[in-house]
């Protein structure tokens, strides 16, 4: 088992992903991809070489950052994968540039084809070598409406909602007492 | 989708046409159109159209404190609903790190599987009824109904559950409820047989569903293919087992699988697993403990900043709720992964170059449950 996680590990790393090790017990997932548009593909493949399964494809949405290259879009694609034989689930994420555009995994797993499909309806986001990316559960009129797109006065920095590097901090938001059952 | 009507034109220079299955049609169990290219009566690419019964039910997720999106948990799959609802409060208890009492956790577990059950009979009928065989339905639901009435003795609902509490259940269960379960599951048991004689070894069910459909492993990789459609194709992956969630490794059951992955392995790996649901119920009631059933939540829940995923086995396969919490009340992005989504998805390879009646007894076996789909 664990060689064979770490045969996974040592391949991502190889075509540039940034691996973190989670903890499963608190997050429900053992493993952090941060991947860039490049090496989704790769990823995508690399992970249907080892076996593993396509859970979701989803977007997500926080405030823009000003970095070198300009404004970033502040949208995401989280994709989730895991194992029918062992217990293994994976968190890959890419940020989207400026043009909405990321590569398509639908190639390699097919069954992305109408998850791709239900992200661009819901975050405007656009999978090149798409062989279908017409809208899915929305009307095709609504086809500039993305509804999951957040409000400017609800939208939060990327730190904001993540886990903070220590955990103890957290203690106090969770255990906040009550008067009512 | 509608743009290849437009090749209307040229199809005809080849003898072939557009069939628009539903979104009416009694094989598609809901509201879902799955527009075919024929050529004669074979079906040349399907392609399923969703969104009939779009409801947004992830915004309403965000949109609001966790507790209020409770309802909206079983209104997605209306048929086994309480699995929904298990994976709900389990997500937000994981997050905020509630505890769950012993007792409260094993009155879902019962309460889940007899909803399977339920869920599992209703597609037995349904699936017959696809087929051409009326009866079957009117035994399954008579079985079903049972549940329903158990179930609805301390839910308060027949199909909607809204029973689950962050911190444990709405209400304990009774005598009431322990002897009726106990009552029913010696009736199913003895129904077994009338469903074999009358099903399982009718020849003109088994020459509809054998060889037909088959969905090999690999596909199953490139699909995310979960739940008994994953069993029939000899892959023992159940959530339950796999990923054990609140008192499931307490209990022993089996997880049936089938050979070739067939619509026919289909069947007899859900046959299969209502026995199994009726053993961790069995199992459950011996050992209930006793205590309370809700512990103390603080009013407003808050999601402390950061991800969480949860999965557990619905009816149908995997379902996960990943949750990004933002220190409020609110989740910031909640992901529903629905196992139907991904179970249908695979219709348009499945059903390649197949007779038109096999793409009917294929998606009946596949046990769509459309609200969900759609979400």
């Amino acid at each position: 088992m664990i060689e064979i996680f770490e045969n996974f590990k040592t391949n991502v790393m190889s075509l540039g992903g940034d691996v973190t090790e989670i903890d499963f017990e608190q997050r429900g997932y053992h493993l952090d991809v941060v991947l860039t548009v490049n090496t989704v593909r790769k990823f995508a493949q690399t992970a249907y070489d080892h076996g593993f399964y396509l859970v979701f494809v989803t977007g997500f949405h926080v405030l823009p950052e000003t970095g070198e290259g300009g404004k970033t879009s502040g949208r995401e694609v989280v994709y989730q994968f895991a194992r029918y034989d062992r217990l293994c689930r994976v968190k890959a994420r890419v940020s989207v540039p400026g043009d909405l555009a990321v590569p398509s995994i639908c190639h390699i797993y097919q069954g992305a084809n109408w998850h791709e499909r239900e992200t661009r309806d819901f975050y405007g986001i656009l999978f090149s070598d798409h062989p279908n990316l017409e809208p899915l559960l929305l009307a095709e009129e609504d086809k500039d409406f993305h509804p999951l797109l957040k409000e400017e006065k609800k939208l939060k920095s990327f730190e904001e909602v993540s886990w903070p590097a220590q955990r103890p901090d957290m203690a106090d938001i969770q255990t906040e007492p009550s008067s009512d059952g | 989708m509608y743009s290849k009507i437009m090749r209307e034109s040229q199809l005809q220079e080849h003898n072939r046409f557009f069939l628009n299955m539903g979104p009416q049609h009694p094989s598609t169990h809901g509201v879902l159109l799955v527009v075919l290219e024929m050529d004669g009566e074979y079906v040349l690419d399907p392609q399923p159209v969703l969104g009939f019964i779009h409801r947004m039910h992830e915004k309403m997720g965000e949109s609001r404190p966790c507790q209020g999106f409770m309802p909206n948990t079983a209104r997605m799959d209306y048929v086994c609903a309480l699995p929904y609802n298990h994976g709900y409060v389990s997500l937000i208890e994981k997050k905020a790190g509630i505890k769950v009492p012993k007792r409260a956790e094993y009155i879902r577990v019962i309460t889940s599987e007899l909803n399977r059950v339920a869920s599992h009979l209703l597609w037995l009928g349904a699936y017959l009824l696809d087929l051409g065989a009326f009866t079957p339905i009117l035994y399954g639901f008579d079985d079903r109904e049972h549940i329903l009435d158990i179930l609805e003795d301390v839910t308060g609902s027949r199909l909607t559950y809204c029973y689950y509490r962050f911190g444990g259940v709405y209400q304990d269960i009774d005598d009431k409820f322990v002897e009726a379960t106990r009552a029913f599951i010696k009736r199913l048991r003895k129904r077994y047989d009338i469903y074999e004689k009358l099903v399982t070894k009718n020849i003109i069910f088994i020459k509809r569903a054998e060889n037909i459909g088959i969905i090999s492993p690999d596909m199953a990789i490139r699909y995310g293919i979960t739940g008994p459609n994953l069993r029939g194709s000899g892959i023992a992956y159940d959530i339950r087992k796999n990923e054990p969630y609140s008192v499931y490794p307490e209990f022993d059951f089996e997880v049936p699988v089938g050979e070739r992955g067939d619509c026919l392995d289909r069947y007899m790996v859900r046959v299969s697993e209502m026995e199994q649901s009726l053993r961790i119920i069995e199992q459950a009631l011996d050992t209930l403990p006793d205590g309370p059933v809700r512990s103390k939540v603080p009013k407003k829940i808050k999601l402390a900043p950061g991800d969480c995923n949860f999965a557990v086995e619905a009816a149908r396969g995997e379902l996960s709720y990943y949750l990004v919490g933002d220190g409020t009340s609110v989740p910031y992005r909640l992901k529903i992964r629905v196992p139907s989504y991904s179970n249908l998805s695979c219709l348009p390879e499945l059903g390649q170059g197949i007779l038109l009646p096999d793409l009917v007894s294929i998606m009946g076996s596949l046990d769509l449950v459309i609200p969900e789909i759609d979400r």
